[in-house]
């Protein structure tokens, strides 16, 4: 029963940081209709910062609980990127076939990959100190790490904040419009230039707060964003892309197949996940929740 | 209050609109008649900045606005339904207003500062039958309630014009009596109204003057009684 409640709680830690990827993710996709390969990245961008401004406040000293604060550090700079990449690089390409918009983000991905190596070089960045200072707590006869719960609380917040944020503000309300029908959302006055810009800063935002707060757990390396890209792809693929409704639906799903397919079948783990995309796909090409 | 001179506008390589100059008075209705293709809707998305004028100059209020984004023009005062109403439809009915409200209240614009039942009676003085369904998503209304919501919808912008493109089109006759009703009914709040439409019949019950276009040219205006003595206007009309 514990070691059942443990690999829940993983999956759980699992869904949370695939949920703020994938998340964001379909938010831009779903209000911009681009794909954005560079989302990984952006992903990283948010564990490297992190991992940095930590280890420049703690020095060699000892944590102290203020440093818990530098979180968001992450997934502000996330923001920060996507604020500055949407209208220099992207908006000059809406008008034209989406193989371009792909090709740009593509090349953003690589581009950014090489600006991590660059700005912090090709060793690992850690901020385990954070992670190791909470400690662990006993699950029967098991120990388990008291930060994986910071993770899955911050992921269900998330997720929570994100809905009420789309379904229950003005802002919502007109980002959702204008993900409907641009055209007719700009001709009653909606500015659809500066929503674009918001939600891909806001979709930048969940990937990167995805990144600073697995940091502490696993640490920031090169590749990092292209793996959690590909699950991210998993994910939406079975929830829908342009659903966050799917998004959580799906990292949920990939989140708990992974942890117990580590488990029970490691071999195969990674095939699992896939075949169950292959499986959506044929049966639910739009994905569980998204629109044909 | 608006005129457009001498406007070319291409939809992709297609010349559409070849050189159209009108214009609507204060309080006045107008209609744009012709055929399917003649030009009426590429007109009517020039006007709200929807497709790129080639050349040529659209004055809104006394101000030039060819270059202006949709979302500009909206806050000046155009209103805008479009043939196929452009309903949200995974907003409901009530969210599809709000957004008129909203922006109308954030662009600042004379009227905007209507508190939201002003709106609403507003809006329910030209279409009551709005209220059974302002709970209902777009996606659940049917062809003449979407067509309903849409010119509800872009008079919560408090507009001093409002451009219906085809907002007879596809209706049952009696609910066109009804349309044509509540058309009055905006005229009479003084709101100018450019009204694009295939029958110049219908047309004529709601228009002070019209203009007749075909491929791209207009190629009558007067009143519609003088558009109905003319043959050739009759002809190119009706094919």
């Amino acid at each position: 029963m514990d070691t059942f409640l443990i690999h829940l709680l993983n999956a759980l830690l699992y869904a949370s940081v695939l949920f703020l990827i994938a998340g964001g993710l379909s938010l831009i996709y779903g209000v911009m209709r681009i794909v954005n390969l560079a989302h990984g990245n952006v992903y990283a961008v948010g564990a490297y910062a992190t991992a940095w401004s930590v280890g420049r406040v703690l020095g060699g000293g000892q944590p102290s609980p203020a440093l818990y604060l530098l979180l968001p550090v992450g997934a502000v700079a996330a923001a920060a990127l996507g604020a500055v990449i949407e209208p220099t690089l992207l908006r000059p390409l809406y008008k034209r076939a989406e193989e371009y918009q792909l090709l740009i983000t593509f090349g953003l991905l690589l581009i950014l990959e090489d600006l991590l190596r660059f700005i912090w070089g090709p060793y690992p960045l850690s901020a385990s100190s954070l992670f190791e200072a909470l400690g662990s707590l006993t699950i029967g006869e098991s120990v388990y790490p008291s930060y994986n719960l910071v993770v899955i609380v911050v992921g269900a917040i998330a997720a929570a904040a994100l809905w009420a944020f789309i379904y229950k503000t003005k802002f919502g309300v007109i980002l959702r419009a204008t993900s409907q029908n641009m055209r007719m959302a700009s001709a009653l006055g909606v500015n659809v230039k500066r929503i674009y810009l918001q939600a891909f800063t806001l979709g930048c935002f969940m990937a990167g707060l995805g990144g600073a707060i697995i940091v502490p757990q696993q640490g920031a390396v090169l590749g990092m964003g292209v793996d959690a890209l590909i699950l991210a792809f998993v994910v939406v693929v079975i929830g829908g892309l342009g659903s966050l409704e799917g998004a959580l639906l799906g990292a949920l799903m990939v989140g708990v197949v992974r942890e117990f397919g580590i488990a029970f079948f490691p071999e195969v783990e990674l095939a699992v996940l896939y075949f169950m995309a292959a499986v959506v796909l044929l049966i639910r090409p739009a994905g569980l929740f998204g629109h044909v | 209050m608006l005129e457009l001179e001498r406007i070319h506008t291409f939809r992709g390589t297609a010349h559409v609109l070849q050189g159209i100059s009108l214009a609507v008075n204060a309080g006045e209705a107008v209609c744009l008649v012709g055929r399917n293709g003649a030009g009426k809707t590429t007109t009517i998305e020039s006007i709200m900045g929807l497709l790129p004028v080639r050349s040529g100059k659209i004055m809104f209020q006394g101000q030039e606005i060819t270059e202006l984004p949709p979302h500009e023009r909206a806050h000046l005062g155009i209103g805008y339904a479009p043939e196929d109403a452009g309903i949200f439809p995974d907003l409901s009915v009530a969210e599809n207003f709000l957004i008129s409200q909203w922006l109308a209240g954030a662009s600042g614009k004379a009227g905007s500062s209507s508190s939201s039942s002003e709106v609403q009676d507003r809006i329910l003085a030209v279409f009551p039958e709005v209220r059974m369904f302002m709970q209902r998503k777009g996606l659940n209304l049917s062809g003449g309630q979407k067509k309903m919501v849409a010119i509800a919808r872009a008079m919560a912008l408090s507009p001093s014009i409002l451009l219906l493109d085809e907002p007879f089109e596809g209706l049952a006759p009696v609910v066109v009596s009804r349309f044509i009703e509540a058309v009055k009914k905006i005229k009479a709040m003084g709101i100018s109204l450019l009204i694009a439409a295939s029958n110049l019949t219908t047309a004529s019950r709601v228009a002070d003057r019209l203009y007749a276009i075909d491929r791209g040219e207009i190629i009558f205006q007067g009143d519609p009684r003088s558009a109905f003595a003319n043959e050739d206007v009759m002809k190119t009309i009706r094919g």
